[in-house]
């Protein structure tokens, strides 16, 4: 039997537990209210996501062959959905099946104060993990994007999922309204070359231009613009300047829906969709460059938000857009580094990354979920001193830290460095990548900085308030201690084997070169890199000075309340200002200009309607008692009617000889 | 199945006898949602029968099937002389594009009968004038005569016009007369066109067949010009297009919600089905002419449409409002004059018709328990009518085009047609995708989200009452299944409309 058939059964088990807890009535449905139908939803994923994990591993694949049906035929366009398993989706598939699955379990524990509505909230989650499930597998882009519109709506629920708080009801309308925006640019990116190819699967479309017979041909500057233009959707979707202001508020939803969202399913989406449309965008380095661009500014704008917030939640939320832009960095300049030199290294580096973000960020959520559990505030300035009441929380928290900071060994040191070195090799290229490389040393440094500033905020020192936290139940710690275990191992799979960059073999024949470095190669070349010293010693500085700043008492922090530094602050503390102007455009100029075309509508087009009828009426009498307001104006009208009718009858005979 | 049963007949008769018997109630009022309610469900069955039984590659062995060289070709085409010395024939038959609009209106009709299960006031007239309605626009789907489809144009307008005149909300008067008046005036300049069509053809024949063989070679540029933007005109009020719509959101606003259910469900479909099927295929050379014209009154209708939407404080009208916006997609893809944008506007038609029927019966909900639609006094009304609620959500997100419901595959194949035709202004009409759910969500966080209002008395709101509950339901069930099955749809509409797009690759 061959799994990767199957594969396409890998959604449907949590969409039926999504079918089952939203109609099996309230009474009988067991349980924790749901918990029991989740877990079977994402175990059965799981299960078979491994399987099919497991094949790609030992180098099936199931792409251009697999099983299609019909969606819909329009004279010469046919959309088919299928299944697209390679390499790239089953790494997509491990982060969503582990994390999703561990995020189940975990809601367990700290869901379990909801009461009734979590059977809500268990429907909506499987839902959630279902739909990213269809949007990994997708094997064309229609599919992809019909799941992807998905994902948003179930980010909208779950971010509104205390939706009688007005923050949560606006925060989940502002992450759809903000996202569509890029699926606006995806949509328009795919209908482009759908008109150049007549489909949209991945099979035909990765050999646009490839010289094979038969291959589609798309005009370049076709090309371009809407690799661009899919991109665009990862923009939205990834939260990537200047479109990233939604992913802060999103916390306002329950935070294990945060760390699904930042982890697993919603902003890696963005990621995964630039990596998806690299057969394509590798052809394009006007579109790489922008790419790169995009996630190096990203990088840096983000780590420096972080800086200042001072919610624990909203300190996550900004590394993740910060992690995020070294992804897509990480893909722009790889991908220039495909195109010019055929080094599949960035493209790795960067898929690399997404998973042990994946780790490391589902980590800290739930860290950070099990703190506001404990405590039942977001605020770090009311906690402090949590160390001694969470041991397992403070630990896990703290591999998870050492890990986003970029330690060796854990997990973050291996990826970030392949993707900064893969930035300063396509430097060589083009010197605009030097300046990225940059941006991303130096948001390396604030990263550091940041998560330990957090990690003393909230566990070093005394209590800054009064609770009475307490470790969390061992349903919630155990994911913990699982995914901190991920966190400090999931770095060696570059080493592991033949090493993580073999396994991730670009989807382009053409590109894939013959004979890998061997993984002994690999960690050599790292450890000999001057480079890799330079972001270490740079990380392990950041560490330093939070450490100084917010462990060793006495250090004065009234310094950034005064004169330059204080501008920089508060700055930072209102985000930049990017959120403030959004909410001013929408509320005064686009709203304001929908006020005025609302009177538009009523004084000038109805006024006109109106004043027409009014001229009409005091012209002829006949009209004006027709709208006395008794039954017979009907009959009248119906008189005028046939008057004008033989009038024009009359008029029309002779024209119509003409 | 069929066999030589004019089913066609009988289906339109069926209201007709429907409503007679209706008003003929007389003391046993209390029964005539019961009479209504069983000879739309008779009609709605029958028509889902003939949706089975219809052939979409007919073989020759279709029922009544009469073949038109590839245009006019009709299955339980029905065919009897009326007038003979002035060639007015009654015809009756059903394509791909007649079909899908046929069902939708014993479809509609049906649940918005049940919708209004605990109507009060003169209920022998109200379900009876329903049931006209039905008759009226069943015809006007089906018609292939000129002179009865205009007479079933108009049949349509008075039971309408007293639907809000009566049963309507406070202007109703106003509301009514208005639309009368403007949807009439439209009326007229559709008749002129067709007068002009019947002499200009130089044949003693209404046959909208005949008319259209004869003015391949009859019609010339000039007549084709002026007769198309006649009936463009004509068809574009209902529709309804911009500048000409005002009298839609004041109809709206006023009408009862089974009236708003089947004028925007039914009503305005008649325009688009009117574009389709008389102005572009017999007049070729006139929308050629004014291809432009009509796509760019289809973008404001779009874009300015949903930009009043956002400005809405009453909940009806924002509806009201987004028909305009979302009608706008029907007319661009027509407006393509390609297969792609063809199919993609008849069905939208389709879907369209469910979404806002949804949409117009939740804001029913919403007026009849908590009182008022005012959205600035709605807001938490989840807490007390969650299963409303979650309607009311659904019912939305259909309509901001999400996909796995059913508008987002017409509105997407929408957008490829236009690129097809005019390439990367394609990001203009997309601007429309982000305003609309900008102003769906928005609404319903205001009404349905954040804490329970105090402007108004909540105590009394209870959730959705069964009767509302399951012509609701039904739709949202249909939403559900025709978005992850488009095809279903496209495989009737596909081939019918076929031969419009050679007529303008040949022809344009």
């Amino acid at each position: 039997m061959d799994v990767l058939q199957y594969a396409w059964l890998i959604p449907v088990f949590p969409f039926i537990a999504f079918i089952l807890i939203a109609l099996i009535p309230k009474r009988t449905l067991g349980w924790e209210d749901g918990w029991g139908y989740a877990i079977a939803g994402a175990g059965g994923a799981l299960v078979l996501s491994s399987l099919v994990i497991w094949e790609v591993l030992n180098g099936h694949t199931l792409t251009e062959d697999a099983p299609r049906t019909t969606w819909l035929i329009i004279g010469d366009y046919e959309v088919t959905f299928g299944i697209w398993i390679d390499q790239l989706a089953a790494l997509m598939l491990l982060i969503v099946s582990i994390v999703g699955t561990l995020v189940v379990v975990y809601s367990g524990g700290y869901m379990h104060a909801e009461g009734e509505t979590r059977r809500r909230y268990y429907a909506e989650i499987m839902l959630f993990i279902s739909v990213m499930y269809g949007l990994v597998i997708a094997d064309n882009y229609l599919q992809m994007f019909i799941f992807w519109e998905l994902v948003g709506l179930c980010s909208y629920l779950l971010i509104g999922f205390w939706y009688q708080k007005p923050s949560a009801a606006s925060a989940a309308k502002r992450a759809f309204i903000v996202t569509r925006v890029g699926d606006i640019m995806f949509m328009a990116g795919i209908i482009l070359l759908f008109k150049y190819v007549g489909n949209l699967d991945f099979a035909v479309l990765f050999d646009i231009n490839s010289g094979t017979p038969g291959a589609p041909t798309v005009p370049s500057d076709i090309l371009i613009l809407s690799t661009a233009l899919i991109f665009g959707g990862a923009i939205g979707k990834s939260a990537q300047f200047p479109l990233h202001e939604w992913l802060p508020d999103a916390m306002e939803g329950p935070t294990t829906v945060s760390a699904l969202i930042h982890a697993a399913t919603m902003v890696k989406a963005g990621v995964y969709l630039t990596a998806r449309t690299y057969p394509l965008l590798v052809q394009t380095p006007e579109s790489l460059l922008f790419v790169a661009v995009i996630g190096g500014v990203t990088a840096l704008i983000a780590a420096s938000c972080a800086l200042a917030a001072n919610d624990i939640k909203r300190v996550l939320a900004y590394s993740t857009i910060s992690q995020l832009g070294y992804m897509i960095l990480g893909l722009g300049a790889g991908g220039y580094l495909v195109y010019h030199l055929q080094d599949p290294n960035g493209y790795t580096a960067a898929t690399f990354h997404m998973m042990n973000h994946a780790f490391f960020k589902a980590l800290l959520f739930l860290c950070a979920g099990s703190v506001i559990h404990a405590v039942g505030t977001n605020d770090m300035r009311l906690m402090g001193g949590l160390r001694k009441h969470m041991k397992i929380t403070s630990t896990t928290m703290l591999i998870g830290a050492l890990a986003i900071a970029g330690v060796p060994p854990l997990s973050g040191f291996w990826s970030k460095d392949e993707v900064l070195a893969a930035v300063y090799h396509a430097g060589d290229l083009d010197p605009i990548f030097l300046l990225l490389w940059v941006l991303g040393i130096v948001t390396a440094f604030m990263t550091a900085f940041y998560m330990f500033r957090m990690w003393f905020m909230t566990f070093a020192g005394e209590a800054r308030s009064t609770y009475h936290a307490h470790e969390s139940p061992k349903i919630m710690t155990i994911p913990l201690i699982i995914l901190a275990g991920l966190a400090i191992t999931s770095g060696f799979a570059l080493l592991a084997g033949d090493g993580f960059k073999a396994f991730m073999e670009l989807p382009i024949e053409e590109y894939v070169i013959p004979g890998h470095e061997s993984t002994f190669d690999i960690a050599v070349e790292i450890f000999t890199d001057p480079l890799t010293y330079v972001s270490l010693v740079l990380a392990v500085v950041g560490i330093l000075l939070a450490y100084r700043m917010y462990y060793v008492p006495g250090f004065d922090r009234s310094i950034f309340a005064r004169g330059a530094a204080g501008t920089m602050q508060r700055a930072l503390e209102n985000r930049l200002y990017i959120s403030k102007f959004y909410d001013d455009f929408a509320y005064k100029v686009w709203y304001g200009f929908s006020i005025v075309c609302d009177a538009f509508d009523r004084r000038v087009i109805d006024g006109a309607v109106n004043g027409f009828s009014y001229l009409g009426a005091n012209t002829g009498g006949v009209i004006r008692k027709a709208q006395s307001g008794n039954v017979q104006r009907y009959a009248s009208l119906i008189i005028v009617g046939i008057v004008i009718l033989l009038a024009l009858l009359l008029f029309v005979v002779p024209w119509g000889g003409w | 199945m069929f066999g030589s049963i004019p089913i066609i007949s009988i289906i339109i008769l069926l209201p007709l006898i429907g409503a007679i018997a209706t008003f003929c109630l007389g003391r046993y009022e209390k029964y005539a949602k019961w009479v209504a309610l069983s000879f739309s469900l008779a009609a709605l069955v029958l028509s889902v029968l003939v949706a089975v039984d219809f052939m979409v590659e007919p073989d020759g062995s279709a029922t009544g099937y009469h073949e038109g060289n590839g245009f006019f070709d009709f299955q339980y085409y029905e065919e009897y002389s009326w007038i003979q010395s002035l060639g007015i024939r009654y015809i009756v038959g059903l394509d791909g594009i007649g079909l899908p609009l046929f069902l939708l209106t014993t479809l509609l009709t049906t649940l918005s009968i049940l919708f209004s299960w605990d109507t009060k006031h003169r209920p022998k007239a109200y379900f009876g004038l329903m049931l006209i309605l039905e008759v009226g626009v069943l015809g006007v789907f089906s018609t292939l005569d000129y002179f009865v489809f205009y007479i079933f144009w108009e049949v349509v307008l008075i039971p309408m016009y007293f639907l809000i005149g009566v049963w309507g909300g406070p202007r109703k008067d106003y509301a009514a007369i208005k639309f009368f008046i403007y949807t009439h005036i439209a009326s007229l300049a559709m008749l002129i066109a067709i007068m002009a069509m019947y002499f200009q053809s130089g044949i003693n024949s209404f046959g909208m067949e005949d008319i259209w063989r004869a003015g391949l070679s009859e019609f010339g540029r000039t007549f084709q010009i002026v007769a198309f933007a006649a009936t463009f005109f004509g068809f574009g009020v209902k529709l309804p297009m911009v500048p000409f719509h005002t009298w839609l959101p004041d109809a709206h606003v006023e009408a009862p919600t089974a009236g708003s259910v089947l004028l925007a469900g039914l009503l305005l479909k008649m325009g688009g089905y009117g574009i389709i099927r008389v102005s572009m295929p017999t007049l070729p050379e006139g929308a050629d002419a004014m291809q432009l014209v009509m796509a760019v009154i289809a973008v404001a209708s779009i874009l300015y449409g949903a930009m009043v939407c956002l400005a809405q404080r009453d909940l009806k009208k924002m509806v009201a409002y987004s028909s305009i916006s979302h009608m706008g997609f029907v007319l661009l893809g027509f407006a393509t004059f390609t297969q792609l944008g063809i199919v993609a506007g008849v069905f939208q038609m389709f879907a369209h018709g469910l979404v806002t029927a949804v949409l117009f019966m939740m804001c029913g909900v919403v007026q009849h328990h908590a009182g008022t639609r005012m959205i600035p006094s709605l807001g938490g009304l989840s807490k007390k009518m969650p299963n409303a609620a979650t309607m009311m959500t659904i019912g939305f997100l259909a309509s901001l085009g999400l996909p796995g419901l059913v508008s987002f595959a017409a509105e997407f194949m929408v957008f490829a047609s236009v690129y097809q035709t005019w390439g990367l202004w394609l990001l203009v009409p997309m601007i429309a995708v982000a305003v609309t759910a900008g102003y769906y969500l928005w609404a319903l966080q205001r009404s349905m989200f954040g804490p329970l209002t105090e402007n108004i008395d909540t105590s009394h709101v209870h959730d959705i009452n069964w009767f509302e509950g399951v012509p609701v339901g039904t739709l949202i069930a249909l939403i559900a299944i025709f978005g992850v099955f488009p095809l279903v749809v496209f495989k009737y509409i596909d081939p019918a409309v076929r031969i419009v797009q050679v007529l303008f690759a040949g022809g344009g």
